[in-house]
């Protein structure tokens, strides 16, 4: 792979000069923008297990996986979209709250795959209506998402009117939220299975290549005669199927689910995919980036707990956080415009 | 000729840049230039694109401040920074235009320099400094127009009426004549000369070596960010001022016309209208290159947006006959999936994703082709893309780069491979070579022909005529959404198409 910083010593072709290629040479800023990420959840990693007390131990270990788990699971589906050209989806806090009560509420009567196939249909819908008015109807995506937040939340409030379902004691949903392999809990493998298949679509098939070039240019995307809207739809649609799956490894965690169970996803999983250097103006990115992105606000705000700081501290830092990376990405974004 | 222009040693020097350098990055944009350019003079400044024009003129402004060197008016050096170039009486005619569309004539006129009393804008000095300014430029244009609902020639002369408002010392044009028709060019020019007779020293940076030779006195020539020569224009030639742009000798492609072997009609359009199209009917056979005509906002790409489904169309249809089979065009992607290639107008917006390599640029219109079961083939991929970006003649052939490190004609040949790969029936090219060096163009040029003779059907629309008359078999000239002549190669020159485009009457002797 060439970095783009490279000086090209462009050898002449049949003995013409060649002046094809722009010279361009990585500043500081781009070159942070583009692989700061990989330092600093080093850095922190390694801040972490010197310097906090309690941070290396088995248990701790187990439960950052356990909080990074659900998260990283909507903000790996959410990368699709933020990538397929800086769309965002905040209505991942309905879906993953849908998706767990829907498995709790009606596995005791359908079983626990029809209760998943229900959560399925309801995961598709959401990625339908919202690809389809943000892609076809060129609806604005932060309105068209807040706004199918409010009705999937609302009808989730008034069927459930609050009650707390509970899966039955020792059942499947109950020994997966407990199930280990070694010392991880079984939510951390969905976590990076999810990430591996994600990645996967996102960089080697044909449907991912359209999410990058149509984030790139839609344009010219459309121009080569894909079919741009599609490519949309697909997106939030499979941002849908990752918050369903997130619903369920949460509700299983804990064997409960609640219509506010998720309150948050929506900024801690845009947190996660910004902080992990994809590019909120579409087109660049990577599903490892955004699994970065999650270890490391998962493992700050662990720290912070650890030390004894209150959530208050855990907002304001986490913010604190975005704000640089997205002034980071923008900087970034000035500076290759010569 | 008029009266031979006096040596620059007669003139007092006006405004002086030395020893400029400037580097983006590690890249060198200017590389020790320097320029003076004295009181009546116009001073040509050309170069191929990327030579450093554009980076040299925003410094000269001070938008830019250099790494080495200064610029100086009358002798004195000026301090970084646009307000002092300014103040110095330096100004610059942006090649983009800059009005603002909602304001009027007199307000962008005035723009950034607006006369207050009391704090409120004075509107009756300012239409009075407008109105000076384009008496001035010799141009009548009502003060109080909103600048959208004005053609884009008058624009151009607001803009040039804008900086002249400021009553520079210099004035430094980039490339004023691009958008506009032959009449408004003689017109821009002999308002230049009057403008530096009465002692304004004016920069000119134009591609036009012809426009060059008519008012410039002197040329400084540009290539690689460096000055290669600085010529008087009366001591030298069209061709050996090229020769130094290019840095090689440049072999004019000078072959004898192709003779043009048309089979089956291809494209058939019956009865478009569209925005700014007013019914049209047009065919293209297979094996022939078909020229459009016209000036600027004529309807021209408008016409072969709406014939391929690009944009809407209002009425009429157009049909794509491949293999003897006849298919109704209904939307873009019927029209690509029938064997249409589209070569954009705007290639950095439309034609490419510039951040993606030109690998992925290339093969993304042949996707399907190249993957199983929806799993890219990278080693397919990149073997096909290297395939075609030889084909085209990129340089360097290197398919991993980004698409926006290329230089505009190596980022057009990459627009076209991209549909070569299909192997189409029928391509569309509006304004090919827009913006791409004389070399590029010449390849690009040898393409299409090549295409042609191969079998494919070719729509070009171009509004450089030279190019329009050396590449078509017929050309349509297109004026106010329609059709208003159609040319063979016989009856075609610059003037005859320029006639029907300004709608003049055709002289029947041509």
């Amino acid at each position: 792979m060439t970095e783009s910083g490279t000086q090209l010593k462009a050898a002449p072709v049949n003995g013409t000069p060649v002046e094809g290629i722009v010279k361009r040479q990585a500043s500081v800023i781009t070159w942070v923008a583009s692989r700061g990420i990989f330092i600093f959840t080093g850095v922190l990693l390694v801040f972490s297990v010197i310097f906090v007390n309690g941070f290396a131990s088995s248990v701790n270990i187990i439960d950052v996986f356990h909080r990074a788990s659900a998260i990283g699971i909507v903000a790996i589906g959410m990368t699709f979209v933020v990538i397929s050209a800086n769309y965002i989806d905040l209505s991942v806090v309905a879906q993953v709250a849908t998706a767990g009560v829907i498995l709790l509420a009606l596995s005791p009567t359908y079983g626990v795959l029809g209760a998943m196939a229900i959560a399925l249909f309801f995961a598709l819908l959401y990625g339908v209506v919202n690809g389809v008015s943000v892609g076809f109807l060129k609806a604005n995506a932060v309105v068209v998402t807040l706004g199918t937040t409010g009705i999937g939340a609302g009808i989730l409030s008034l069927l459930t009117t609050g009650t707390i379902y509970y899966g039955p004691e020792n059942g499947p949903i109950d020994a997966f939220g407990d199930a280990r392999v070694g010392p991880f809990p079984l939510s951390a493998f969905v976590l990076i299975l999810v990430a591996v298949i994600a990645s996967i679509v996102l960089s080697r098939t044909k449907f991912g290549f359209m999410i990058r070039s149509y984030g790139s240019n839609k344009q010219a995307t459309r121009l080569a005669g894909v079919n741009s809207g599609g490519v949309v739809v697909g997106a939030f649609v499979l941002t849908s199927i990752a918050a369903m799956i997130a619903g369920f490894v949460l509700a299983a965690y804990s064997n409960t689910a609640v219509a506010t169970m998720s309150e948050g996803f929506d900024f801690r999983a845009l947190a996660a995919v910004i902080i992990g250097g994809n590019s909120l103006f579409g087109g660049r990115g990577s599903i490892l980036r955004t699994f970065l992105g999650v270890i490391f606000i998962s493992v700050l705000s662990n720290i912070l707990v650890l030390s004894g700081f209150s959530f208050a501290w855990q907002q304001l830092v986490t913010g604190a956080v975005i704000v640089f990376a997205v002034a980071l990405d923008a900087l970034a974004r000035k500076a290759e415009k010569r | 000729m008029t009266t031979a222009p006096e040596t620059h040693t007669t003139r007092k020097t006006v405004i002086e840049a030395h020893d400029i350098v400037k580097r983006f990055g590690g890249a060198v944009a200017v590389d020790h230039v320097s320029i003076a350019v004295g009181a009546g003079e116009i001073h040509a400044v050309v170069g191929e694109n990327g030579a450093g024009k554009s980076t040299l003129m925003r410094i000269l402004a001070g938008i830019l401040t250099p790494d080495n060197g200064g610029v100086s008016v009358d002798g004195i050096v000026l301090e970084p920074g646009a307000k002092a170039s300014l103040e110095a009486g330096i100004a610059l005619v942006h090649q983009e235009l800059s009005l603002i569309p909602e304001m009027t004539v007199a307000e962008n006129i005035l723009l950034g320099s607006t006369p207050t009393k009391f704090g409120a804008i004075d509107s009756a000095r300012q239409r009075k400094i407008a109105a000076d300014a384009l008496d001035q430029i010799g141009v009548s244009v009502d003060l109080n127009e909103r600048v959208s609902r004005l053609s884009v020639a008058l624009r151009q002369f607001v803009e040039i009426a804008r900086a002249v408002a400021r009553s520079p010392r210099v004035l430094i044009l980039d490339e004023p004549t691009a958008t506009l028709t032959p009449a408004e060019t003689d017109y821009l020019l002999n308002m230049l000369q009057r403008l530096a007779a009465k002692g304004l020293a004016i920069i000119y940076i134009s591609h036009r070596i012809p426009e060059v030779f008519r008012i410039c006195e002197r040329a400084t020539i540009l290539r690689d960010g460096k000055v290669v020569d600085n010529l008087i224009i009366a001591d030298t030639t069209p061709n050996a001022i090229i020769d130094k742009m290019v840095g090689r000798e440049l072999k004019l492609d000078l072959q004898t016309r192709r003779i043009a072997n048309p089979g089956a009609v291809v494209l058939s359009a019956r009865g478009i209208r569209a925005f700014r199209v007013n019914g049209i009917d047009l065919d293209v056979r297979a094996g022939e290159i078909v020229g459009i005509g016209g000036l600027v906002g004529a309807g021209r790409s408008e016409l072969v947006r709406a014939i391929i489904g690009v944009d809407p169309r209002t009425a009429g249809t157009a049909t794509i006959t491949v293999d003897g089979q006849t298919k109704n065009i209904v939307g873009y992607r019927s029209a690509v999936r029938a064997g249409i290639g589209f070569v954009p107008e705007e290639r950095r917006t439309e034609g490419l994703a510039l951040e993606m390599s030109v690998a992925d640029n290339i093969t993304l219109p042949n996707r399907a082709a190249l993957s199983k079961a929806g799993f890219l083939q990278r080693g397919k991929i990149t073997e096909f893309a290297t395939r075609l970006a030889a084909e085209v003649g990129l340089r360097p052939p290197e398919v991993g780069r980004d698409a926006g490190q290329y230089s505009g004609g190596n980022q057009q040949k990459v627009v076209i491979a991209k549909w070569l790969g299909r192997e189409p029936k029928l391509i569309v090219l509006d304004e090919p070579t827009r913006g791409v060096d004389v070399g590029a163009k010449a390849e690009i040029h040898r393409l299409l022909r090549g295409l042609a003779d191969g079998g494919t059907a070719v729509l070009v629309i171009s509004s450089d005529l030279p190019e329009l008359l050396e590449l078509s078999d017929v050309i349509h000239v297109v004026r106010d959404g329609r059709i208003m002549g159609t040319l063979s190669p016989d009856e075609a020159n610059e003037r005859s198409v320029m006639a029907l485009a300004a709608g003049e009457k055709v002289a029947s002797s041509s």
